[in-house]
């Protein structure tokens, strides 16, 4: 992927279809290490799955015989020395932890990109769900909890209405740094 | 042209030659996956320098008639194995990717 943003979309999409009822999106930029971490409540995968889930011939999907979003994740990392890790637990039910870490002085380490896009677009086609995002990088840090915000909205405005995304959409935006002017 | 006469017009080295006879109608060239993923097309020639097993799923669901691994790149340890199983024709060259897609574009 040309942005870690559509890697992004791409895993939390399993943690929806998991059934999870809340996902938490981290990002966080610390020593030259760029780690994201996608942690779902859902139903986790059997070992033997857990096993195969990066090797592309492996997906849940019925309607094509390869899944790409996990297997692309992992080469995304690698190319830049960093790596993948998935834990994910079906007895007890404890869900499913992604973590893939990147090198962001290496060449082929992709931008993050429109990672507030993403975000939206993950809200947007499931409102019921808690996602809760974190971007921590040098300049400062974004948060977001969809569930602090549905408590404020209350039952009658759901998260997917356009006023309430536009509004998260720039929220999610790293203030300017006015020093950059100068 | 089918694979087998574009591998020799070309001197390519198989690495897996599943299904020779294949018809190419045309050739892509890229090297970030998700992205050829959308946008090569069914019985082109695929020229590219990634060598992992990903590069043989991109081929299935693009069907794309060949992979040519180009500038004298080696695949992954299992890839070829994973070529035959798929039923994928995996080729490489010492060439430059820029040179070979010029020979494949005059030769199609």
């Amino acid at each position: 992927m040309k942005e870690l943003s559509l890697n992004i979309l791409d895993v939390a999409k399993n943690s929806v279809k998991a059934g999870a009822k809340r996902v938490i999106i981290r990002i966080v930029e610390e020593g030259g290490w760029r780690t994201l971490s996608i942690i779902d409540d859902g139903c986790g995968m059997p070992p033997e799955f857990l096993a195969t889930v990066t090797d592309p011939f492996t997906t849940t999907r019925t309607t094509r015989p390869v899944g790409m979003g996990l297997p692309l994740l992992k080469l995304a990392a690698e190319q830049t020395g960093g790596t993948l890790t998935i834990e994910s637990s079906v007895v007890p039910p404890t869900g499913t932890t992604v973590t893939a870490s990147f090198r962001m002085d290496h060449l082929d380490c992709v931008p993050v990109g429109d990672y507030a896009g993403s975000i939206v677009t993950l809200i947007q086609g499931s409102p019921e769900i808690d996602f809760l995002f974190e971007y921590r990088r040098a300049d400062g840090e974004v948060v977001l909890d969809t569930a602090q915000i549905r408590e404020i909205l209350g039952p009658e405005v759901p998260l997917d209405t356009p006023d309430v995304l536009v509004w998260i959409e720039g929220s999610l935006q790293f203030e300017q740094a006015e020093a950059e002017q100068i | 042209m089918t694979v087998e006469m574009l591998a020799k017009q070309l001197s390519l080295e198989p690495v897996c030659e599943a299904e020779p006879e294949r018809e190419v109608t045309g050739g892509y060239v890229g090297d970030l996956l998700s992205w050829v993923m959308g946008r090569a097309q069914s019985g082109d020639a695929w020229i590219t320098i990634m060598s992992n097993t990903n590069v043989v799923a991109v081929a299935t669901l693009t069907d794309t008639a060949l992979i040519i691994l180009a500038e004298d790149v080696h695949p992954d340890p299992g890839v070829a194995e994973l070529a035959e199983k798929k039923g994928i024709n995996l080729y490489r060259s010492p060439e430059s990717a820029f040179t070979l897609s010029a020979k494949v574009a005059a030769l199609l």
